[in-house]
């Protein structure tokens, strides 16, 4: 609508910013600055389970309220669109929309099993130096960089 | 209440950054993984060198927190499921190019396939929640024992 963030923000802001957010959530609620909990704990509000965190379902909504306010109001030109233009090039929307589904449920799995996702270990837990949440991050980090590179072998580097 | 207010503003502030950032387009993290592009590891390791110290210091201090009692950050040891978990998430992560914070935000900006990767993160996470419901495994991302619920 602005257009007043027209441009990626440089690591070296974004970062430090990011870190900024870490340390006040701690500061305030000791509480980590993860994502994949806060799925759990809508998934139990939607369903209306007991003992849900119902702060965490806030900041659920915040998330997405976040992205709308940089992509949609200070930003312009985000519209409707596929979001994985190096995957369909590559292959017909029937592989996509499979690939990107199954890839999704693997990652959520994951991430349950392990305690915590990119932003839960390897960020948060990493900052706390937990020897848990560095094994995780080394772990995922080697697993996805090696399945992108099998990815590119089997799509002959088209992908 | 309050702490619902805080929950919602650093969602908001978590999402913006990871929206300014581009982390929620597919080709920023595919870019990271193909090791084309080393501005998202920058942007992880200049989190990481902020926070760490600063929590470090504040907890050595004995911070307390207005909604979390003392500070006490996690320091769990690794685990079998922490490595299984981790390979999975590596996996789905550079198949899907997305991950639960930014998979959000990939649908607030426009991106239909984020309606795909949203509910596909919802499964997974739903699948081993019901398989470990008696055998919670908490670890020190945030599915932890001290969830403070208001």
């Amino acid at each position: 609508m602005f257009d007043l963030l027209p441009d990626r923000l440089p690591w070296f802001v974004g970062g430090p910013i990011l870190g900024l957010l870490i340390v006040g959530l701690f500061v305030l609620a000791n509480q980590p600055l993860g994502a994949s909990g806060a799925y759990v704990q809508t998934t139990g509000f939607l369903r209306r389970r007991d003992g849900v965190v119902i702060w965490r379902v806030w900041y659920f909504v915040g998330m997405f309220l976040g992205g709308l306010l940089v992509t949609q109001v200070l930003r312009s030109g985000s519209e409707i669109r596929t979001g994985y233009d190096a995957l369909t090039n590559v292959f017909p929307l029937a592989v996509v929309v499979p690939m990107v589904f199954g890839g999704a449920t693997l990652l959520g799995y994951g991430a349950a099993l392990a305690g915590g996702c990119t932003s839960g270990h390897g960020m948060c837990g990493t900052a706390q130096r937990s020897p848990a949440s560095l094994a995780v991050t080394a772990t995922f980090m080697t697993t996805a960089i090696i399945t992108t590179f099998v990815l590119r072998i089997l799509t002959g580097g088209d992908l | 209440m309050k702490l619902n207010l805080i929950g919602l503003a650093f969602g908001v502030m978590f999402g913006g950054v990871l929206a300014a950032s581009n982390l929620h387009e597919y080709d920023t993290i595919h870019a990271m993984l193909r090791l084309d592009e080393i501005d998202v590891f920058l942007f992880m390791a200049s989190a990481i060198a902020v926070s760490a110290p600063l929590l470090w210091l504040l907890e050595r201090r004995g911070m307390n927190t207005p909604f979390g009692g003392q500070l006490k950050l996690s320091r769990s040891m690794p685990e079998a499921h922490h490595l299984k978990g981790g390979a999975l998430f590596g996996v789905g992560w550079a198949i899907a190019g997305t991950c639960p914070a930014p998979a959000l935000v990939m649908v607030s900006s426009g991106a239909v396939l984020g309606l795909v990767a949203l509910p596909g993160i919802f499964l997974g996470l739903h699948l081993r929640e019901r398989q470990a419901m008696h055998d919670l495994h908490v670890g020190d991302g945030e599915h932890r024992h001290n969830q403070i619920s208001v």
